[in-house]
């Protein structure tokens, strides 16, 4: 870790140098919010258009798609049965040109588009479907494939009529439909199912019917995908309904973050994810976009907390370390403008958003106020105690986002000043691996993709988030489940988030999930609801 | 001597299987199998199938039972499977062996000669000012790191010249800039050892004989104190395979290289154990290998070693 604090520095040095050297900035800068139209020129057809990701992967195994590497080049080459559409906040036809549900949510109906096939040539129709939700359902327990955690209420799914494929639940699921939507939920050509783990892992054995088609790879460097030339079933709203514009697309890999803004800059790469917030100016000043792909298919950036070493049981503890943090200081310092503090455990852009940020103010008379009643006195040393016990907490947190240590870091200054020791461990992976599933570790910082809603995120006894099946909220997810109108069902989604934050304070959202991504000036790219860039209406200007 | 050579070898092979059972004590000694840490990495799993894949990649049995059937999957190159691909552990370090191997053999060729041309004009060098820079160039390149040495290079050849290219795409520079970095740090080590074995050497009274003698400080060099020197200059090339794999960590990651050390690195961060162990002993079984190669050049270069009846015949050497 010292190690990639130094790279840090250094990488801040250089851009420092580098922008010195290229004294020629232009100044049409502007980071892009996306999710509107933000190009109003005409796109261009031809060319390759390379993408760099963060690290190798190699497993494109469907429902393995949960991380970002995976599902942002999936995005491309499988297809869903519905798309979310972030402009009209909808659930939209894709390879399903119609959906419908029955009143108690425990049916779906699929009617399938006609004429759609695989690369391979294989029709994808309404038997190809119910094999693909079967997998996604119940896992194909010969090839060591796990269901779907977002499926968890499928029971079974039977081929009616000529084109439809209706989908019986064990439990009603209002989510169930936005749970297709998910790369994680993509379709795979029905001989690709029948493959062992690790066939079908090997990304030149994936078969589906999007819009690139694999072409070669060279292990751990590069993945090169050609354009199908006859793709024509885009997402309802998609602007580009036919084939995409350019006619390769290579992935590469960019662990290094200190070339990710130079990578974009000098053109080497048209895309790179993961640019460091102190990169962002950097690329800006030579020309390049920023892009801010926001998260609406996760939930925003948190710190949850797990009461079982006892310190964080008492609620107003919990409330206390809530209004402890300065949220706005966190933006300020170590992230940029493109993230957004976070109003709610879900992003603003998602539905039924509540604005809860009334109660994530700063106010650390309150925090004090609160632990003092708590019992909780400061001690000699400024930290607070109780029965000899110190008010020392501790956050874990993989080391997949670039922003989260540094926030820890600043909060546990926040903290000190209300009387409270937090032992930053973000960013230790071997630390999170035992830390998961430890109750005694009070936080774990991290955001999680909720297509099946904030029920399967916190639900479960086995939720890693609070490693506790609270009983009330429990009952709350079912109900939220089992909505059976449109009303109903944000209303108890805001209840649900009411009842995180606000009431028990059982997690502190931190800023909204956004993924930046770096681009160079000649290209034109827009991201899906859950972060991944769309290749298919993706272009470059020419010289 | 071929008692020698048996013994060398017997220790290269119970090194390796200590290196194998140290190894599979250590996964042991982790608080969860294998399966129960990949799958647990950032999202909740299902216990049922945590269970199938512990059963299916043989974690619910009996210790002494894995110890044994891994090992014997060792010795028929059998490395288990990588969870996070799928993969058999043996194919996914095959599929990038190859361009470690191209990086650290090159590299180590030439941080070779670069340690014998900085030794070489150090020490025949007449200005004082020359001597003194090059005598002072292995210490100042071991505390150059790789990664900035990588990231400098990159930064100015890459992103502002634009002469390379960021990522390996087989020209001259996208290997020769790595091949250089890495060398770099790698010949510190051995240019220091040479030079000062040489200039121990260099005290002992037959140089006096030589010289008097009437021969050159450049003929004195190349035959005798170069290849007087070389016994302790090959130990310590020997034992820089380990730098080497460090090293190509690093710039594997800086340079975007396909490669073992890439593969380590990814490994541990998903936590996928099984490759992680196997690239272990694999790193256990180059290490001692090279190292048994270095044994037996040694009595090559002076034959007392096996005269020599004494358990540490390297210290005699050095």
């Amino acid at each position: 870790m010292r190690l990639k604090t130094f790279a840090f520095k250094t990488s801040a040095a250089l851009a420092v140098l580098g922008l010195s050297l290229t004294a020629c900035s232009s100044n049409s800068s502007a980071t892009k919010a996306v999710g509107g139209t933000s190009d109003s020129s005409t796109p261009v057809s031809g060319g390759t258009f390379t993408y760099a990701e963060v690290t190798p992967i190699k497993n494109w195994q469907t429902q393995a798609a949960r991380f970002y590497e995976k599902a942002n080049v999936l995005n491309s080459v499988l297809d869903r049965l519905t798309y979310y559409d972030t402009e009209k906040g909808e659930i939209v036809g894709w390879i399903a040109s119609k959906f419908e549900s029955n009143d108690a949510k425990t049916e779906y109906t699929f009617t399938i588009r006609d004429g759609v096939t695989f690369s391979n040539g294989t029709p994808l129709d309404a038997a190809a479907v119910k094999a693909n939700l079967d997998a996604l359902g119940l896992g194909i327990e010969s090839a060591q494939i796990q269901p779907n955690v977002d499926f968890s209420a499928y029971k079974s799914s039977e081929v009616v009529g000529k084109n439809q494929v209706r989908v019986t639940l064990k439990r009603s699921d209002a989510n169930f439909l936005r749970a297709t939507t998910s790369v994680a939920a993509g379709l795979v050509s029905p001989e690709t199912l029948k493959l062992d783990n690790a066939g079908q892992s090997a990304i030149s054995k994936i078969v589906g019917s999007g819009p690139f088609v694999f072409k070669s790879e060279k292990a751990d460097e590069e993945v090169v995908f050609a354009k199908r030339a006859d793709y024509k079933w885009a997402p309802a709203t998609a602007k580009n309904q036919g084939a995409a514009y350019i006619d390769e697309l290579v992935i590469k890999y960019l662990p290094e973050v200190a070339h990710r803004a130079g990578a974009a800059q000098s053109g080497q790469v048209d895309l790179v994810r993961g640019l460091q917030p102190i990169d962002e100016q950097t690329l800006k000043a030579g020309g390049g976009t920023v892009y801010a792909a926001s998260g609406v298919d996760l939930t925003a950036n948190m710190a949850a907390a797990r009461i079982g070493s006892g310190k964080l049981a008492d609620e107003k503890v919990r409330h206390a370390l809530q209004s402890g943090i300065d949220r706005q200081a966190i933006k300020d310092t170590v992230l940029s403008d493109s993230y957004e503090i976070a109003g709610s455990i879900v992003n603003h852009k998602a539905e039924g958003y509540v604005d809860l940020s009334a109660d994530l103010a700063y106010d650390p008379e309150k925090s004090k106020k609160l632990l003092d009643e708590a019992g909780w006195k400061v001690g000699a040393d400024g930290i607070r105690e109780k029965d000899g016990e110190k008010l020392e907490v501790t956050v874990s947190s993989s080391n997949n986002s670039v922003v989260i240590k540094p926030a820890f870091e600043l909060i546990e200054q926040q903290w000190r000043a209300i009387g409270v020791k937090l032992v930053n461990r973000a960013g230790d992976n071997t630390f999170l691996t035992n830390a998961l599933v430890d109750s005694k570790i009070e936080f774990f910082g991290t955001r999680q993709f909720a297509y099946g809603g904030l029920g399967p995120v916190f639900g479960p006894a086995n939720n890693t988030q609070t490693l506790n099946a609270d009983e009330e909220l429990n009952s709350l997810f079912v109900k939220e489940q089992a909505a059976t109108t449109e009303e109903e069902h944000l209303k108890l989604v805001g209840d649900e988030q009411r009842a995180l934050v606000s009431e028990k304070a059982l997690t502190l959202p931190l800023w909204d999930e956004v993924q930046v991504y770096g681009a160079n000036e000649k290209a034109h790219v827009e991201f899906t609801s859950g972060t991944a860039p769309i290749f298919q209406s993706a272009w470059k200007s020419k010289d | 001597m071929s008692l020698y050579i048996a013994k060398r070898v017997a220790q290269a092979v119970l090194v390796v299987l200590l290196a194998y059972t140290a190894v599979f004590l250590a996964v042991q000694a982790l608080p969860n199998d294998p399966v129960t840490i990949f799958l647990s990495t950032d999202a909740s799993a299902d216990p049922a199938t945590i269970a199938q894949m512990k059963s299916h990649y043989g974690y619910d049995q009996p210790i002494l039972v894995q110890y044994f059937s891994q090992l014997g999957g060792i010795l028929a190159g059998d490395l288990g499977y990588s969870l996070s691909s799928g993969a058999p552990v043996a194919s996914r370090i095959a599929e990038v062996i190859g361009s470690t191997l191209t990086l650290a053999s090159s590299a180590f060729v030439f941080a070779v000669a670069l340690a014998l041309v900085i030794v070489t004009v150090g020490t025949l060098s007449k200005a004082f000012w020359i001597k003194k820079l090059f005598v002072n160039l292995p210490p100042l390149m071991v505390s150059i790191p790789v990664f900035w040495l990588g990231l400098v290079l990159l930064q100015v050849l890459a992103v502002q010249l634009d002469v390379m290219s960021l990522f390996p795409d087989g020209s001259f520079l996208s290997l020769a800039v790595p091949i250089f970095v890495l060398a770099v740090h790698l010949s510190a080590p051995i240019a220091q050892v040479l030079f000062k074995s040489i200039q121990t050497i260099e005290q002992q009274p037959f140089v006096d004989v030589l010289r008097a003698k009437g021969a050159s400080d450049a003929w004195i060099y190349f035959r005798h104190l170069l290849k007087n020197a070389a016994p302790s200059a090959l130990s310590i090339a020997g034992i820089t395979i380990g730098t080497l794999l460090a090293g190509s960590v690093i710039t594997e990651t800086v340079f975007a290289r396909a490669g073992l050390g890439q593969l380590i690195l990814n490994a541990v961060t998903v936590q996928d154990i099984p490759l992680i162990q196997g690239l272990v002993i694999l790193t256990a079984i180059a290490f001692t290998g090279v190292n048994l190669l270095v044994d037996l050049i040694h009595p090559k270069l002076d034959p007392r070693i096996i005269s020599a009846d004494s358990h540490s015949a390297r210290a005699l050497a050095a």
